[in-house]
């Protein structure tokens, strides 16, 4: 067994032991810690593809921040004591059917697929992605980076306290 | 089976993990995990495809780095929905997310 295969058996465990823990914990934080470490496995399988900028910055982005975006709203919503009524078995039952069988058509599309064989090797870099983004790509770059922005900010006015100006917000059942 | 294929079929399996656990969560910051497990699958699915067969690398490099970015602007927004609707309605379990009767 060679190095190549380990990573890469390696990575893809981790991805989808992450999976299982982030859909099928009942504590909201371990589905957070099983998301992240799905989102490592992810970042590793990108490192055997050989793109190591894209694996440093789906590191950053959904570990880091996202991740503690998350454990945020956790803690700004979710009493953690509060009773967790289980979903109903019937209900449980139909995703995993319908996760099923969406896996069986992708599988057989996948399994008559048939892509060309690579020709060249390219070395991707940061520098070479850093060129392609603002030369070739740049429109695309400048829209998403308009999108963050606007992201940002509808963030920051939909959580506020005070949308109206008024106490409309304030909670309603007050004990 | 070739590389690409292994690569495929994990990405096919996260896809439907996540898949899964959008119908079944109820809270919605579950679903916006399994939601977020998805849009990685299909990155996934880009830089593999990209860099194992014939085609130019450079497309599923800034494609993905787009995804990522449309991912992070998605759970900004979300995140901060949730804690508005918690604010109002005193709870984000989706089962009681039914004022309109849907």
């Amino acid at each position: 067994m060679n190095w190549d295969a380990f990573l890469f058996g390696a990575s893809a465990a981790l991805t989808l032991v992450g999976a299982l823990f982030a859909v099928g914990l009942k504590n909201i934080f371990h589905n957070i810690l099983g998301f992240a470490l799905a989102l490592v496995g992810v970042a590793g399988l990108f490192l055997t593809l050989g793109s190591d900028f894209l694996a440093i910055v789906l590191l950053l982005v959904y570990v880091g921040a996202l991740g503690i975006a998350m454990v945020y709203a956790v803690m700004l919503s979710q009493p953690l004591d509060a009773p967790r009524v289980p979903r109903s078995r019937p209900k449980v039952f139909g995703a995993a059917l319908l996760a099923a069988v969406v896996a069986m058509a992708l599988w057989l599309v996948l399994r008559g697929a048939h892509f060309p064989a690579k020709t060249g090797s390219l070395e991707v870099t940061p520098e070479w992605t850093g060129t392609r983004l603002l030369s070739d790509y740049v429109l695309a770059f400048e829209l998403i980076s308009i999108l963050l922005v606007i992201a940002m900010m509808g963030a920051v006015m939909v959580a506020r306290k005070d949308r109206s100006g008024g106490d409309r917000a304030r909670p309603k059942a007050t004990p | 089976m070739n590389w690409l294929h292994w690569y495929l079929l994990v990405a096919l399996l996260l896809f439907c993990i996540g898949l899964y656990g959008l119908v079944q969560r109820r809270s919605l910051i579950g679903m916006l995990i399994a939601l977020e497990l998805m849009l990685a699958a299909v990155s996934l699915n880009v830089v593999a495809i990209t860099s194992l067969s014939g085609s130019s690398s450079s497309v599923g490099q800034v494609v993905a780095l787009i995804l990522i970015g449309v991912a992070a602007a998605e759970g900004a927004i979300a995140l901060s929905l949730f804690v508005a609707i918690q604010r109002e309605v005193q709870s984000i379990d989706v089962e009681d997310l039914s004022e309109l009767k849907g």
